[in-house]
């Protein structure tokens, strides 16, 4: 394990240039290039207070469309981590079957990448927060909260970019796994709906899914909404590690064979 | 000598054979069908041992399919061996593909930076070389372009640029002597030759045999993957040739005969009686034909037949033809057939040898197109074979 973070210490200019060559192809060849990235929450942030506003979807909580645009940000982030990691291996077989180095760069960098991605969001999530009156006095919180997601987001890379090196049949899977995740996620509906249908004394398990902590945390730290109870932050941070062992165990294991799969 | 930079042991390297990309249906399948459909291997490389000094030179020979490239990726460390060791000291720069980390959206400068860090050199390093990358790539004016624009030889180039010039202890060369053109080819080769000549240790694969042959220190001749032999490059490239030149024959040798009789061996000898596999253009060569009777065969007839590598006759006769009596044979026995100078112009001969009957209805061993010979020829003529003759008599107005 140390041995590993050692060798990624080592290469870690090659890590650094792959984040910036994922971020820069993201943006290469079109006209506005950068400013997509302020510019695509801005539009999200945009359509959802449309729509929102028309079709009354307020459940009539105070400030449920910056509940709604602090879950979507975070989601986003974890998303297309998710998105990304399928081709984060695949996608680069010449690397791969041509030239050594540690292949944990490859969901590391994909990670990292998304991670600049959404702290330049949060810049503009924060600037539309402000404009709408909302001042965040925890925003301590929100490091926890960057922290357990990175976790979480680079134990799931791990297990769908090896996963898709040895069955391409993990592209489709995802794509309906984001979608299921995203409804036990209290993305659009606030954590209580949650609680009242758990049977008494079980309300911990859904924080087995570490999103839901994560969300918690960000509307903490953004919104000054009240931590939830019990061990409920533990049991998702506890998941999201778990899922990064897992992932490690999975993909540290299988990454000697990706050159021959490939 | 030095400790070895690289030690190869026992190396083995399997791939599993698949029809297709595996899917979850596919491998669920193969796990209800059992173990017969995994049990499809391929043996790239078996048991392969050898050492590599410091400063070598070593060249890779060997047709397709022998395991050269495994053997680099080997080392490179991309695929992991199934089996067997093998161990590599310093910093290792490998061509295994001229551009092969290069993203097409990046330009040739981001590719640059790109490179070096896949190859673990820092950017500032990277900064000082680059002026020369650029400028031994001879792309001075599109270095900032995208690289999907370059034409092949540009991404070639720049590719060759960098990988010589992050400067490893040991370079892995791959086959890139066949792209980018003469010119080009003669600055990658000089490029080789200084590395080389600054003690640095160098692996290449090549099908270019003069070129390997000349750069080479040592030589690796892979087969089938294992060692046919490791050592000195002339021999090694002969070797190789004389196994090329048997491969050439499959297709036109045959055999067949009632078999109470049999050829049981030709060997091509020199004017010195020693046994050779090429021979020059005019000088004599002797074939030993060794063969054996299961019984007494009385007035047998041995026949003989010169074709060129593609099985196309060029001369031939027998005994009976030139009066060469033989009352009978019996058990084991030699016989030879002797050519003052040898006619052929440069190049590859088959040699067919028979024994039958003296009235020709009963073949008891025909060979054809089984002996290869290969002939040297500094003479200079049209054709195959040299015709005695001379000019004379010039008159002028």
């Amino acid at each position: 394990m140390r041995g590993l973070a050692y060798s990624v210490w080592l290469r870690r200019e090659l890590l650094l240039t792959l984040v910036l060559r994922n971020l820069k192809i993201r943006y290469k060849s079109s006209v506005l290039g950068f400013f997509w990235s302020l510019l695509t929450p801005l539009c999200f942030i945009l359509i959802y207070g449309f729509f929102a506003g028309i079709l009354k979807f307020n459940d009539g909580r105070p400030r449920y469309f910056e509940f709604l645009v602090v879950g979507i940000v975070c989601w986003q982030f974890f998303l297309s981590c998710m998105n990304d990691s399928l081709h984060a291996v695949t996608g680069n077989v010449n690397l791969i079957k041509k030239t050594s180095f540690p292949r944990i760069v490859l969901p590391l960098s994909t990670v990292l990448a998304n991670m600049v991605n959404f702290l330049l969001t949060s810049a503009v999530l924060l600037a539309y927060l402000l404009v709408s009156g909302v001042v965040p006095v925890n925003f301590l919180w929100l490091i926890p909260a960057l922290a357990v997601q990175a976790v979480l987001c680079l134990g799931i890379s791990m297990l769908v970019c090896a996963g898709n090196v040895f069955f391409r049949d993990t592209e489709h899977f995802v794509g309906i796994l984001s979608l299921a995740w995203f409804f036990v996620t209290p993305v659009f509906y606030p954590l209580e709906l949650q609680m009242e249908r758990l049977p008494d004394g079980l309300e911990w398990a859904a924080f087995l899914n570490p999103m839901t902590g994560i969300v918690c945390l960000y509307r903490r730290g953004w919104m000054g909404h009240p931590l939830p109870p019990g061990a409920g932050l533990l049991v998702s941070a506890a998941a999201a590690c778990a899922l990064l062992a897992a992932g490690l165990a999975v993909f540290q294991s299988t990454q000697s064979r990706f050159a021959d799969e490939l | 000598m030095n400790e070895p930079v690289i030690t190869v042991r026992n190396l083995r390297k399997e791939y599993r054979l698949r029809a297709a990309q595996r899917t979850l249906k596919s491998s669920v399948l193969g796990m209800v069908r059992g173990g017969a459909a995994r049990g499809r291997r391929f043996v790239a490389l078996d048991d392969v041992t050898f050492d590599v000094f410091p400063g070598e030179t070593l060249g890779i020979i060997g047709a397709n399919g022998a395991g050269k490239s495994t053997l680099l990726s080997l080392l490179t460390g991309t695929v992991k061996p199934t089996s067997g060791s093998l161990s590599v000291k310093g910093a290792l720069s490998s061509l295994l593909e001229l551009g092969a980390g290069f993203h097409p959206d990046l330009t040739g400068r981001e590719n640059v930076f790109l490179y070096g860090a896949i190859m673990g050199i820092g950017r500032r390093q990277m900064r000082e070389r680059f002026d020369s990358i650029v400028e031994f790539a001879g792309l001075e004016q599109f270095i900032d372009q995208p690289v999907k624009h370059y034409s092949s030889g540009m991404y070639v180039r720049l590719g060759f640029a960098v990988a010589v010039e992050v400067n490893p202890d040991i370079l892995l060369v791959d086959e890139v002597l066949a792209v980018g053109d003469a010119d080009f080819q003669r600055k990658c080769i000089r490029r080789m030759g200084e590395f080389r000549d600054s003690g640095k240790t160098m692996l290449i694969i090549s099908h270019d045999l003069p070129t390997i042959q000349s750069i080479s220190t040592r030589i690796l001749f892979l087969d089938k993957g294992g060692i046919l032999g490791i050592g000195d490059p002339q021999h090694m490239v002969e070797e190789y040739e004389s196994l090329n030149r048997l491969r050439a024959t499959r297709d036109v040798r045959r055999e067949w005969g009632t078999g109470e009789a049999r050829i049981a061996g030709v060997r091509f000898l020199d004017s010195g009686g020693a046994q050779v596999e090429r021979v020059a253009w005019g000088s004599p060569v002797t074939a030993e034909v060794s063969f054996s009777a299961m019984k007494k065969i009385d007035n047998p007839v041995f026949g003989f037949a010169l074709s060129d590598s593609a099985g196309r006759l060029i001369y031939g006769n027998n005994t009976q033809i030139e009066g060469f009596r033989i009352p009978f044979i019996e058990g084991e026995g030699r016989i030879r057939l002797v050519l003052d100078g040898v006619p052929m112009s440069s190049g590859l001969y088959l040699w067919s040898f028979s024994i039958h009957s003296s009235d020709h209805k009963v073949n008891y061993h025909r060979a054809d197109n089984c002996f290869p010979l290969e002939v040297e020829s500094e003479k200079q003529f049209e054709g195959l074979c040299h015709v005695p003759c001379h000019w004379e008599g010039l008159e002028n107005g």
